[in-house]
Parts: structure tokens; C-alpha cells; sequence
């Protein structure tokens, strides 16, 4: 009995003590050595406990940081006016965040042993967020905590984390669909519902791919920029390198250089991101160059071409899928769809450099495969069809076989009733 | 020389249909009689030649028609069973690397591999349906009441049994439409109260669906099964001849005096094997089986093509009246299985026993009205979205808009 009151007064203790278990990845060994300190000997906790949950949660609680470090005051004074001296900050402003978070996000020397980067609030400053707020004292701009949390700040690479990729969207969209606010600066509140229906968003929430980028994949995080004309290429690049090379060195990269088309965006959308479809490049082209221009008529070719070559593909897949359902083994099948498709996907290259031989080439290579795939497709539908052929001796001999037990049945009952 | 052989020939023919166009009880027999000349000595102390004299002059009931063969139609379409099951596994191996690649030889390499295969598979198919016809001739014409509660009770059990088979054998072609069905139907069993989880542990033999149950299906559909099938076969035969076919419900004649056995019923069988038979093949050839996707525990198909008349049944089910829906209908199976238990009244008019044939009605009608909406079904797997990882797709379809970016 008196063993089970103290085990019931421990559990007692531990969940006043402690807080909500949250997700294993957040916390740490550390936490236990800090959380002690957090607790009901923690003056601060005497008045702001509401604060607590969230900020254990968060990265920093993980390091030992607590209140008084970004908020100053006592924290072993209960009572106020007590609690509230020795360099007390309170709830800083926006500007002030900015000074008192890069008070250790910009020092190197601490930041080096987390592997954290030091230069966020220099980017900051740079980003038209930065120049707004730091320059302007524009308080619309939003400064780290409104994307990070003030208190709940957690690891990017925590899925609850507002700067995890997936939530990265709606923590732009908290302000960038606020209609009233991006009135004042002419900007539109459609960007980010482009994105979740464009390629990028796409693989982004459905697929689940982090390759993909969010918002701050071409924009940047806190240096965040909109692209100028001439960066454009080089931002797409960065994650479609082959397709950006043979860009540049093809007629189109060398007028984006120059600022005359506005790269990638000459041809794509930003945020809407999309595929050319290969039955639209034509149409793409003649926005720009007139019908019977050498340009124009390239553009039909290429089309020719590519449409020429996903229907091969697909027709490749639609042939190994028959064979795979005749029961054909299509371990080698699968490896020349493959080889196929690497020569399909290196078309897009070709067409972006508009060397139209290779694109011949290639298109070439898809079609050879396809055209072998589906021959031995065919033979294993023929030889589906020639099973069907063997119905006809079945039948044949079960009908014979039906009518001369039919009529042996009646002989003998016709017998059995004479008798 | 060749005038005498003519002769010899034609003489042959002329005996040979003359014996044709009298083969009666006598002229059948001889065959045997003929073989006993040659296991005489054996004869002479295992009188086989009487007993088979004894088990051929039975005499049927009058009543005994064409609808009474459904049960010699499923004991036919098990033998096939055993048959074509043999046969596959000659080449089959039970083993998550060379399940799949041994279908892929047995389809495209053996002679005749494939038709042995879905031969098999109808015939699974076909077992069910006619089993069930089966029952439900003998629950209308109440030939479930004494004496033959028993044998009733026999006939669920095998009914349960050639379940089973179907269950375990749905799995062994370890292809995507097969694993990810077993992992649905296991998944919907762990979620039975109490004995569901333990049940499921002991099936999977693993967290997933894995190698180590493909080893536990498959000894239970070829070792553990067909012994237990075997043994209740046999039993309920015996049951049969001890207590006959269930007079009709308004008597017409002494039973006894019906038809012979042989050769008479053993030709009506013939036919309706014959039928059977062509049938099967033909079901065979038009419709096979087709070889899906290699299993993958860690990609869900896009749609899972049902090959079994009781998973079409249940998709159905579940699909237009819910999961309770099924609960209900399996709920309803099997209070039909046990009805010989509490309707012990002699009646067997249909029109006094409005509850039974109402129930009974339902339960048959549903079966053959959700077979055929299951076939028209694609079933998609549950939690699409909560896939692990979107794998790199080996077979990336590339769209119609794939080619310029």
C-alpha cells in the first residue's frame, strides 16, 4: 500500500513536472538535463507558464536556453516589479527581433558547432522583407519570428516545423494571400494556389518529393528576391542542369543573356510551372516567331518529332504491360524501355539547345525500341490468339461426346421402359 | 493377305459397334470383367469384382433429376483441382524470390502451362459458385433436416474448406494484385474483436506480408487442406448413400425405384462432366488469368484486379453497403450454415416456412447479385496517399505532355 501511494506521488510529480510528450525527433538527451530548470523553480514560469509548452517543443529549449536569455529580467524573482529588472527586454518589436535573434545567429563562432550558417540576418537585410523593415521601419514586412514562431521554434526538418518543405507554401500565404496587404504593394495573392496545381507543386504535396522547390527554392529564404529577367535561367538551373546547359548554349539562351526573352519564362510560367506539352510546342513558338519563318517551321518539326516519340514510348510501355499480363518474362523488356526512355528524356535537352540532328537522333533511338517491344508483344498475342484455336477440337469432341451419350441414354431407357 | 486383314478390320468394327449399341449394364461390366481376369488370384481373396458389382447396381431415388448433379459437378470441378494442382506445382516454387518468376514459366514455358493454370484458377472459381448452387438446391428442398443434419453441417464445413483454399491460394502467384489483396483481406481480419490480431500474426508469420507467409499459405493450400478435404469428402459420400437423396417434398414413389446408377446415372453424369469440362476450358482460353505486376511491399498498385469470386463478392459488398454491410451478410452465411440446428420441424413446404425462405433468398440473391457488380469493380488500396515513399518509378509513364519541358 505504501509502496503504491509513493509510486502514484512520483507519477504525480512527473506530470506536473514534465510537459505533453511530443514527437521523438525533436527532442533530445539534452532536454532532460535542461527541463529541471523550466520548472516551478523558474520564475518566469510564474506568470507566463503558458509559454512552456511551446517552447520546450522547439530547438532551443534543446540547447538550454531559456526565457531570460532572449527576454532578460530575474528568472529566480516570483513577484514583479523584481522579476522584471536586470536588462529585462520583454516582448521586443519587430526590428528588435531581428538585432536580438542575430545576437547568436550571426556569430559564427557559436553558430559553427550546431553546423548552422551565420549569415541569415545579413541575407535578411538584403531581401526586399529586410529592406522593408529595416530600412523603411515598414512594420507590414515580417521579421524572423512571424515565419519561425516566436517560442514554438522548431528544426526545418521537423514536419511541424512551419519552414518544413511542405508548409513552406502556406507560411508565405499567411501574408501573400492577404488581399488587403498585398494591395498596397501591387502584388498579386494567386501565387501560391498556382503553385500547389503547377509541376513543382505537384511532386511537392502529392509525390511527396523534397527535391522538388517551394518558394524559397527560387526566391531564397532570407535573402528573398523575385528572379530578374536575366537570373531566370540560371535559377531553373540550378535543379534542371542539363536541360539549363543545353539552354545556354542553343540561340534562346544566348537572347536571354542579353536580357531580349526572360529565360525559362519565355516559353513556361513561374509559379504555375508546366510542362510544354509536346502537341503545344509549335503553338509555344509561334507567340513569338511569325508562321513561314525558318523558326516557326523548326518549332513544327520538333513537335513532329516529340509527339512522334511519346506516342512511341507509350506505346513501348502498353507493349510490355501485354506481354507482362501473357505471363512473358520482362526483365529484358524493361531494360530497353529503359534505355528508351533515357534517350526520350534527353530530347527535352535537344529541344531546349534546338539542335534538331540530335533531336532526330534520338527520337530515332525511342522508336527502334519501341518498334522491337512491340513485336514481342505481338508474338505473345499471337500466341494468345492460337489458344483460342484449341476451342474448336474441345467442342468439337464434347458436343460428339454429348450426342452419343444422349443417345445411348435414350436406347437404354427407352429398353428399360419396353421392359 | 490385305483382303484377309479387310475382312478382320471389318468384322472388328461390326462387333465393335454392335457392342457399342448394346452396351447395357452387362456389356459395360465386361471391361471390368475382362481387367479380373488379369487380378484374378487378388479377386479370389479381395473380392473387388463383387463390390464393385455391389456399388454399381444401386438404384437411385425416382426424383433424382438434373438438378440434383451440382454436387457431382463440384466434386468433379476438386478433382480437377487436385489435377491441375499437382501439375502446377511441379513447377511451382513457394518462395518470395521464385513465386513469381515460376508463374512466369509455368505461363510462358510449359507446355501447356497455362491452360493447366487457368484451369485451375476457373475451376477455383466455378467451385465456389456451384458448391453454393449446391447448397441452396438442398436448403429450398429442405434436405437439411433430420436425418441429414450432419451431412449438411459437413457440407459448410467443406464449403468453408474450399474457402480456404481459395484464400490460400490467392497469394501463391505473388503478383501485386495478390499480395496487396491478402494484405487488405488479413488487414480486415486482424480487425475481428479479440481473436483477429492472434489469427493474423499466426497467417503473416510476419509484420508485412512476406516470404514466410507465402510458406504458410502455401502449406496449407496443398499439404493441410486437401487432407482435410479428402477426409469430409469422404465423409459426406458415405452420409449420402447411408441416408440417400432427400425424398421430395411431396412423395412420389418408394425410393429405389428409380433409375440405375450404372449405367444410366453414371451417363447422365458423363454429360454433365462433359459440359462441365468444355466449359472450364472455354472459360480458360477467353478469359485468363493475366500475370499482374511483381509483388511490392513497398509500392501500392494503382487498382488491384480481383481474380476470386468471394473477393468480388465482399468488394462488392463493402462497396454499396459498407463494411457493416459485409458484417451483415457474413452474419446472415452463416446463421444459414447453422439452420439445421434450430429448425428441426419436419415442414419443408416453402410457403410454411416464410422466414427461412426469406432469409435464404437473400442470402443467395445477394451472392449472385454482388458477384456480378464485383466483376464490374476496380478496387483502388486504401491510404493511397500514405505510401512510405514515392519510389522512383521504374516504368515512369511519360504523359502525353512528357516530351518538351
Amino acid at each position: 500500500m505504501r509502496g503504491s501511494v509513493t509510486l502514484a506521488t512520483i507519477a504525480l510529480a512527473l506530470a506536473v513536472s514534465r510537459p505533453a510528450p511530443t514527437s521523438g525527433a525533436v527532442r533530445s538527451a539534452t532536454t532532460q538535463s535542461v527541463e529541471p530548470q523550466l520548472d516551478t523553480a523558474y520564475g518566469c514560469l510564474a506568470c507566463h507558464a503558458d509559454k512552456r509548452t511551446a517552447f520546450v517543443q522547439g530547438a532551443h529549449a534543446e540547447r538550454g536556453i531559456q526565457c531570460h536569455d532572449c527576454h532578460g529580467g530575474d528568472p529566480a524573482a516570483f513577484v514583479l516589479p523584481a522579476a522584471h529588472r536586470a536588462r529585462f527586454v520583454g516582448a521586443p518589436g519587430k526590428v528588435a527581433t531581428v538585432a536580438l535573434c542575430g545576437s547568436c545567429h550571426s556569430d559564427p563562432n557559436r553558430m559553427r558547432q550546431y553546423g548552422l550558417p551565420s549569415g541569415q540576418v545579413a541575407e535578411f537585410r538584403t531581401s526586399r522583407h529586410g529592406r522593408l523593415l529595416l530600412v523603411n521601419g515598414n512594420l507590414d514586412a515580417p521579421t524572423c519570428t512571424d515565419c519561425h514562431d516566436a517560442h514554438r521554434i522548431l528544426r526545418p526538418d521537423d514536419a511541424r516545423s512551419t519552414v518544413y518543405p511542405t508548409n513552406i507554401p502556406a507560411t508565405c500565404a499567411r501574408c501573400h494571400e492577404n488581399k488587403p496587404l498585398m494591395a498596397k504593394y501591387r502584388l498579386p495573392t494567386d501565387q501560391v494556389e498556382q503553385f500547389r496545381l503547377s509541376a513543382h507543386g505537384v511532386a511537392l504535396f502529392r509525390d511527396q518529393n523534397f527535391a522538388a522547390p517551394t518558394c524559397m527554392g527560387c526566391h531564397g529564404s532570407h535573402a528573398a528576391l523575385p528572379p530578374t529577367v536575366t537570373e531566370i535561367a540560371n535559377v531553373c538551373s540550378r535543379c534542371h542542369v542539363l536541360v539549363g546547359q543545353a539552354f545556354d548554349h542553343g540561340p534562346h539562351g544566348r537572347a536571354a543573356l542579353t536580357g531580349k526573352l526572360a529565360g525559362c519564362l519565355g516559353c513556361h510560367r513561374n509559379h504555375d510551372t508546366e510542362r510544354v506539352p509536346a502537341d503545344r510546342i509549335a503553338s509555344t513558338c509561334a507567340k513569338c516567331h511569325a508562321p513561314g519563318t525558318r523558326a516557326h517551321t523548326l518549332g513544327g518539326q520538333i513537335q513532329q518529332r516529340a509527339v512522334q516519340a511519346t506516342e512511341d514510348l507509350q506505346a513501348a510501355e502498353r507493349a510490355i504491360g501485354q506481354m507482362a499480363r501473357a505471363g512473358r518474362q520482362t526483365g529484358d523488356a524493361r531494360f530497353r524501355y529503359q534505355t528508351a526512355l533515357t534517350s526520350y528524356q534527353q530530347i527535352a535537352q535537344a529541344q531546349h539547345s534546338l539542335d534538331f540532328e540530335q533531336l532526330e537522333d534520338l527520337t530515332r533511338r525511342v522508336r527502334s525500341i519501341s518498334r522491337d517491344l512491340r513485336g514481342m508483344a505481338e508474338v505473345a498475342g499471337e500466341q494468345q490468339w492460337e489458344h483460342k484455336l484449341l476451342l474448336v477440337p474441345v467442342w468439337f469432341l464434347a458436343l460428339a461426346a454429348l450426342a452419343l451419350a444422349w443417345f445411348a441414354l435414350r436406347g437404354l431407357e427407352g429398353r428399360a421402359e419396353k421392359g | 493377305m490385305s483382303g484377309r486383314f479387310r475382312r478382320a478390320m471389318a468384322q472388328w468394327a461390326t462387333q465393335f459397334w454392335a457392342d457399342l449399341k448394346s452396351s447395357t449394364d452387362a456389356g459395360l461390366l465386361s471391361i471390368p470383367r475382362f481387367l479380373g481376369l488379369l487380378y484374378g488370384p487378388i479377386d479370389a481373396r479381395l473380392p473387388i469384382d463383387q463390390a464393385l458389382r455391389n456399388a454399381l447396381s444401386y438404384r437411385l431415388a425416382p426424383h433424382v433429376g438434373w438438378r440434383h448433379a451440382l454436387g457431382g459437378i463440384a466434386y468433379l470441378l476438386f478433382i480437377i483441382q487436385v489435377v491441375t494442382g499437382v501439375l502446377l506445382s511441379i513447377h511451382y516454387r513457394p518462395s518470395a524470390q521464385e513465386a513469381y518468376p515460376s508463374i512466369q514459366h509455368i505461363v510462358s514455358q510449359v507446355t501447356l502451362g497455362w491452360l493447366v493454370r487457368d484451369l485451375h484458377t476457373w475451376s477455383a472459381n466455378l467451385l465456389v459458385v456451384v458448391v453454393l448452387a449446391h447448397m441452396a438446391r438442398v436448403f429450398f428442398d429442405a434436405a437439411y433436416k433430420p436425418p441429414r443434419e450432419t451431412n449438411w453441417l459437413v457440407g459448410v464445413l467443406l464449403l468453408f474448406l474450399v474457402l480456404a483454399f481459395g484464400a490460400t491460394g490467392y497469394l501463391l502467384p505473388w503478383d501485386q494484385w495478390a499480395y496487396w489483396t491478402v494484405t487488405e483481406a488479413l488487414n480486415a481480419v486482424a480487425r475481428v474483436p479479440i481473436v483477429g490480431g492472434a489469427a493474423v500474426g499466426l497467417l503473416r508469420g510476419d509484420p508485412i506480408v512476406s516470404g514466410a507467409t507465402l510458406s504458410r499459405f502455401f502449406a496449407a493450400h496443398v499439404i493441410v487442406l486437401p487432407w482435410m478435404a479428402l477426409a469430409l469428402v469422404a465423409f459426406h459420400f458415405t452420409m449420402v448413400r447411408r441416408h440417400g437423396v432427400a425424398p421430395p417434398k411431396r412423395a412420389s414413389g418408394a425410393a429405389g425405384s428409380g433409375r440405375r446408377f450404372f449405367p444410366n446415372h453414371l451417363l447422365r453424369s458423363f454429360m454433365v462432366a462433359v459440359l462441365v469440362c468444355a466449359v472450364l476450358i472455354t472459360a480458360a482460353v477467353l478469359w485468363p488469368r493475366p500475370v499482374g505486376d511483381p509483388a511490392n511491399p513497398a509500392q501500392l498498385p494503382e487498382a488491384v484486379l480481383s481474380t476470386w469470386v468471394v473477393v468480388d463478392v465482399s468488394r462488392a459488398i463493402t462497396h454499396y453497403l459498407g463494411p457493416w454491410g459485409l458484417a451483415g451478410f457474413t452474419l446472415l452465411g452463416l446463421g444459414l450454415a447453422l439452420v439445421p440446428l434450430f429448425d428441426r420441424e419436419l415442414e419443408r413446404d416453402l410457403r410454411r416456412r416464410p422466414m427461412i425462405t426469406i432469409l435464404g433468398l437473400t442470402f443467395f440473391l445477394t451472392f449472385a447479385v454482388a458477384w456480378v457488380a464485383g466483376r464490374q469493380l476496380r478496387s483502388v488500396p486504401h491510404a493511397q496517399t500514405l505510401q512510405p515513399q514515392a519510389t522512383e518509378e521504374p516504368m515512369s509513364p511519360p504523359g502525353p505532355r512528357g516530351a518538351a519541358r
